[in-house]
């Protein structure tokens, strides 16, 4: 577990692109969503929406990247054979990498953090440390089922997969309720995003700031779902490590 | 107790949707190899010798059949195995920004390594790879020929007792091939590792292996020592003559010898031992009043062999 969190970090030092991941992208989506709050003259409740909403898509795609990246650095470099060569479970891959990802995930909200308050007078700690912990905790669940599942489908379709990366976030963006309730989203979209867990955790945060929230028991919601998930999303890759054994993908994705 | 034991291995291929192709990359082999030993497998391309590897290595599920390594199903009990396992391919390919100290660390993590231990024996690994000098250089501006030390020493990591090595010394220019074999036989030599390598160069397998065997479309058809497949394959010894009178009239119907033909005024004899048959020609000749200017005995080598069987 500890080897895949060090090589994580190893890699994201030795990677200029990185700084982009972690530093540029982050700061540019905060930038451009307070600046149109400022131009569609929103006041401070739908600012606090919007840049809540900004900063949870931005934690959960850098913390998401490192699961994924466990996978994807041996895709890329056709080494995966050695990885599944030596006894080490898939648990411990993704556990090590979802913890560098927590770190990063933090890095960035933190900066994100500082800029919303210095740029837009927005105090993300207005709704106290718990609060808080458990709005990150679940960004970190639903990053971790999101990496598992890039994992998979990398296993299962090859690198024609590698895009998922980049690409189930916006599917989070959409069902998640990233800019808007979910509550305007037409059925059975609407059905469909109580389906995801960041949905109650974006709803129990935004109640801090004054949002009646849409759903009971939001938090305890979003933590059942998300474990939930992640026991299927482990099960998904596991059973398709099993699968690229059988079809023979695990050889080809390494020479 | 074996090393490997392999009864009637079948692997097929899926590829494609439509049309659907299917590759039967090894059907029904059987195999077993003692411990201690430097066991070859040569094949023409596609034989399914890297199917065979992976498969006991566990990378890879048979369809059929049955294969134990170090007396553990490959698929049941794989995870008792793996420990105890390591693989080296010529093709092998590291993440490429890391350098080879980081690489090693690694895959030493994963094997249960840590702290001092571990320190140790990335040391002893770039020692024995002779890649000091290039602890700093990443793994992508490395030779061809440190990445192939790495990829072996990589799969030392562990100290395995049954080694894979899938053309070890591919695309090594032949001093540091020399030096590579030298470094397998080591292995054997120092730590008693058992060793399964693949290759297509004949004088590798017969410099290094106790015993080889021959791979062809999922097939097993021949094993033993390199002199024992010559003879299995009877292509047999060649005596060359030059005689005077050039006429070797009557020489193929001599006991042992399989053909005889005239070739730039030399008779070529085939025969199946020239140490048992040379005398006995020689004297024949002699009895008829021949006169022997020029002998010349070759014996086959495993390359012959191998375009032999890979007909
Ligand atoms: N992952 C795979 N998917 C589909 N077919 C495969 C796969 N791996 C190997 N094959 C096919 O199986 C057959 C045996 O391949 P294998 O790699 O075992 O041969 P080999 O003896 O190692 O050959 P070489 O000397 O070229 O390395 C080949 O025809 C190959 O095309
Ligand atoms: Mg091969």
């Amino acid at each position: 577990m500890y080897a895949f969190a060090k090589r994580n970090v190893l890699m994201a030092a030795r990677n200029v692109f990185f700084v982009f991941e972690l530093a540029f992208w982050p700061t540019v989506g905060v930038l451009s969503i307070g600046l149109m709050t400022r131009f569609l003259d929103l006041g401070p409740e739908m600012t606090a929406f919007l840049l809540v909403g900004t900063m949870a898509l931005s934690t959960v795609q850098v913390c998401q990247l490192d699961v994924s990246y466990a996978l994807l650095f041996d895709v890329w470099s056709k080494s995966v054979k050695h990885q599944f060569l030596a006894p080490v479970e898939i648990r411990h891959m993704a556990l090590g990498s979802w913890l560098v990802g927590i770190g990063r995930g933090l890095t960035v909200f933190g900066l994100q953090a500082l800029l919303s308050w210095w740029a837009f007078d927005f105090d993300f700690f207005e709704p106290g440390v718990l609060a808080l912990g458990a709005f990150l905790l679940g960004c970190f669940l639903t990053s971790a089922v999101v990496g598992l599942l890039v994992c998979a489908l990398v296993l299962l379709f090859g690198t024609r997969a590698e895009v998922s990366a980049w690409a189930t976030v916006n599917l989070v963006m959409v069902f998640c309720g990233i800019y808007y309730p979910v509550s305007i989203l037409p059925e059975p979209v609407s059905t469909l995003a109580g389906a995801f867990p960041l949905t109650y955790v974006l709803d129990a945060f935004r109640s801090h700031y004054g949002f009646a929230p849409e759903f009971s028991h939001p938090l305890l919601m979003g933590f059942i779902l998300s474990a939930l998930y992640i026991g299927l999303a482990h099960w998904a890759l596991a059973a398709a490590v099993t699968r690229c054994r059988r079809t023979g993908l695990l050889l080809k994705l390494s020479e | 107790m074996l090393a490997v034991e392999v009864r009637d291995l079948a692997k097929t291929f899926r590829s494609g949707w439509f049309p659907r192709r299917l590759t039967r990359a090894l059907r029904g082999g059987n195999l077993s190899i003692p411990r201690g030993v430097i066991f070859g497998l040569l094949g023409p391309n596609g034989a399914g010798k890297t199917t065979l590897l992976s498969i006991l290595a566990t990378l890879l599920l048979p369809d059929a059949g049955e294969a134990k390594v170090l007396g553990h199903d490959v698929v049941r009990e794989a995870r008792a195995i793996r420990p105890r396992l390591n693989m080296a391919s010529g093709n092998s390919s590291f993440i490429w920004s890391l350098r080879a100290p980081e690489i090693l660390a690694f895959y030493g993590r994963l094997y249960g390594l840590h702290g001092k231990a571990l320190a140790r024996k990335v040391d002893e690994l770039v020692a024995l790879c002779e890649l000091e000098e290039h602890r700093k250089v990443p793994y992508q501006e490395l030779s061809t020929g440190l990445k192939q030390r790495l990829a072996l020493a990589k799969s030392l990591v562990n100290d395995p007792e049954l080694l894979f090595l899938d053309e070890p010394t591919l695309g090594l220019d032949p001093d540091i091939s020399v030096r590579m074999r030298a470094q397998i036989a080591g292995l054997r030599r120092e730590r008693g590792t058992t060793i399964l390598l693949t290759t297509h160069y004949m004088r590798e397998a017969e410099e290094l292996c106790d015993e080889i065997a021959f791979i062809k479309n999922g097939e097993i058809p021949a094993r033993g020592t390199a002199d024992a497949l010559k003879r299995q394959i009877r292509i047999g010894d060649v005596i060359a003559l030059r005689l005077d009178p050039a006429s070797g009239d009557g020489l193929a119907e001599l006991p042992g010898v399989l053909r005889c033909v005239f070739q730039d005024g030399r008779v070529e004899c085939t025969v199946d031992s020239a140490e048992k048959r040379l005398a006995q020609i020689l004297s024949w000749l002699h009895e008829q009043g021949v006169v022997v200017r020029d002998v010349d005995v070759h014996e086959p080598d495993l390359e012959e062999v191998f375009v032999e069987l890979a007909k």
